[in-house]
């Protein structure tokens, strides 16, 4: 029970943080906006909004992993789930649970190359000159726990298939 | 091996993995991945592409739209936004013989202006408006035949979230998109409100009449929603007058629904949680399938299939308009099982260059954004036919007291309502163009 409250509770609280910086996001792009249509009033918009709002809502969509890992929110076709049977589709289920956990272990991986490549160039953005290195090392927390989610998903997966039983919540296949 | 034998096989395994259930987006990415690995004879130039392709994928100032207007359509419905539409809806229309269920078409096409998702506004309106429609005698039928098509509206009327991907598959200025697609999804509101009009003609037992409100209160009942009006004008005319990119369109509406409904009362904590993590849960499904598809792409592009499958096509020596009917056909069956934006990743790297190769009397940016118009409502249709369309589930999951007989009955009027109006708009482009080539 202890896994299982401490991995939902991290997806969750990732998925709120996420929320709450697209949220910032979107003030920005309103605020930058309301600059722009006020040029003659002595207001500006903000600088570079485009590379900012980017940065947070790649970093957004990283926190939200974790959840649509954890509450099966990938879309699926269950066309023949009822000629598949129960059994079948529980192994298959268990297969994608960890061809899944291996993507997302690759993901990380790979990304965290990517942030020390940036690291070591020096690389900014284009106007706000701010070096890409802090997005990258911002995603890497939230890219560590989907791959631990996916580890934690495989591993119900697999003892679906040796219980017999659905450890996993129902596929939610929305579109 | 040659790249086309080998960008065969790998549509052939991700086919079979989509129908054993894998995940779409994790077929796409796995596909993509081994096929490039095959390709290059090496691991290395995809695992060096994806150190960054996820992070630009994912914070692609283009795809940003996509959790703004999730987030945007929770806080309308959050915000009671749905059923003040509603209403509105109905002092206007439910006088009309059938006007409960018009009205519901009307306000679908509401939330669809200000929602990109088909699927949350069938919710939303399902939620709202299949009581009322319960409560004056409509039957199951044609109720859930209404809120399967009024959901479609929520993508065919602009913004769209299967629109801005297209528009970066083909490289198209998404403001131009929406405004072509601005007269498709006006003309299939007034379809289903004149489809309801015939089934309630044929059955006239069907649903009561409502007393006609004077036009004074219908006008101040419009007035009171004003800040929804507000809202509305922001989002479209901006992106329309072209002031607004469609991101920043997205997150005015985003804050302007969020401010309605905390102003309206409509949002606690337990609402706002719940908001953030469906959007948080769709997003993420979406983006993993941008992500996947962009990568199954780039191994389809190094394939050289998309190019020489387009040659062969061409060579056949079949008309344009045989190629593009045997297309939008092709959607039209696909759509049920498939979801519709994995099939757009999936499909138009190999359709479009072919379309664009054909001669439809067109311009090639028309042609590009009247194919776009095409394969969107094709698409849509696929989303109401029985028996696998994905918003026939979302009506029979809210709606337990309507079998699925009574469900897959009622929508067939609209399916047909759909098909004679895509003939329409295949048969007649400058529908779809004329507000294009009024602006520009």
């Amino acid at each position: 029970m202890g896994v299982s409250s401490f991995v939902e509770g991290l997806a969750r609280w990732l998925a709120y943080l996420g929320g709450a910086v697209l949220f910032v996001g979107s003030i920005l792009t309103v605020v930058s906006v309301i600059g722009r249509a006020f040029i003659f009033a002595g207001l500006s918009p903000i600088a570079g909004d485009y590379e900012i709002v980017e940065a947070l809502s790649g970093f957004a969509v990283f926190c939200f992993l974790p959840i649509c890992q954890l509450r099966r929110g990938h879309v699926i076709v269950d066309l023949f789930t009822n000629a598949m049977g129960p059994r079948l589709v529980r192994l298959v289920d268990a297969l994608s649970e960890i061809i899944m956990a291996i993507v997302l272990i690759v993901i990380a991986w790979r990304l965290t190359l990517g942030f020390q490549d940036k690291l070591r160039y020096g690389e900014t953005s284009f106007i706000r000159q701010f070096p890409i290195w802090w997005p990258y090392f911002a995603c890497l927390l939230p890219a560590y726990v989907a791959a631990l989610t996916g580890v934690y998903t495989s591993a119900l997966a697999i003892g679906s298939v040796a219980t017999g039983r659905d450890l996993l919540p129902e596929h939610q296949g929305v579109e | 091996m040659s790249g086309i034998t080998l960008g065969i096989i790998s549509f052939v395994i991700l086919l079979g993995m989509v129908f054993i259930r894998v995940p779409i987006g994790l077929s796409m990415f796995t596909c993509g991945a081994v096929g490039m690995w095959v390709i290059t004879g090496s691991p290395m130039p995809v695992l060096n592409h994806l150190k960054n392709v996820t992070y630009s994928t994912f914070s692609s100032y283009d795809f940003s739209v996509v959790p703004l207007f999730l987030l945007m359509g929770q806080f309308a419905a959050f915000g009671g936004i749905s059923t003040k539409l509603f209403k509105v809806a109905e002092n206007w229309l439910g006088h009309r013989k059938g006007g409960i269920a018009m009205a519901t078409i009307g306000a679908c096409a509401g939330f669809g202006a200000i929602c990109g998702s088909s699927m949350a506004t069938a919710a939303t309106m399902t939620q709202v408006a299949l009581p009322e429609l319960k409560r004056n005698g409509y039957s199951g039928a044609l109720s859930a035949g209404t809120l399967a098509a009024g959901g479609t509206l929520g993508i065919l009327i602009p913004p769209s979230i299967i629109l801005i991907i297209y528009a970066s598959l083909a490289e198209q200025n998404i403001a131009k998109l929406f405004l072509c697609a601005f007269i498709p999804g006006l003309l299939a509101a007034l379809g289903y409100m004149l489809t309801i009009r015939i089934v309630v003609w044929f059955r006239p037992s069907e649903g009561t009449v409502l007393p006609r409100v004077p036009y004074g209160q219908r006008l101040w009942n419009l007035v009171r929603v004003w800040d929804i009006l507000i809202v509305f004008v922001a989002v479209l005319g901006g992106i329309y007058g072209g002031f607004f990119t469609p991101t920043e369109a997205s997150a005015f509406g985003a804050v302007g629904t969020g401010l309605i409904a905390w102003a309206r009362g409509g949002m606690n904590g337990a609402n706002l949680r719940e908001a953030i993590l469906y959007t948080a849960n769709v997003s993420a499904m979406m983006f993993f399938i941008l992500l996947g598809a962009g990568l199954y792409n780039s191994f389809l592009a190094l394939s050289q299939l998309p190019q020489e499958a387009a040659t062969m096509v061409i060579e056949l020596g079949l008309g344009p308009w045989v190629i593009l009917s045997i297309m939008l056909v092709l959607y039209f069956i696909l759509g049920g099982p498939m979801d519709s934006l994995s099939m757009i990743l999936l499909t138009i790297p190999i359709f479009y260059p072919i379309i664009m190769k054909l001669d439809f009397g067109l311009t090639p940016e028309e042609t590009a954004l009247w194919f776009g118009i095409l394969v969107l409502i094709s698409v849509e249709v696929g989303l109401i036919s029985p028996p696998v369309g994905m918003n026939l589930f979302i009506i029979q999951s809210m709606a337990r007291h309507i079998s699925t007989g009574e469900i897959f009955r009622g929508v067939v009027p609209f399916i047909v309502s759909d098909a004679t109006r895509t003939a329409i708009l295949v048969a007649f482009p400058s529908i779809t163009l004329y507000l294009l080539r009024l602006m520009y």
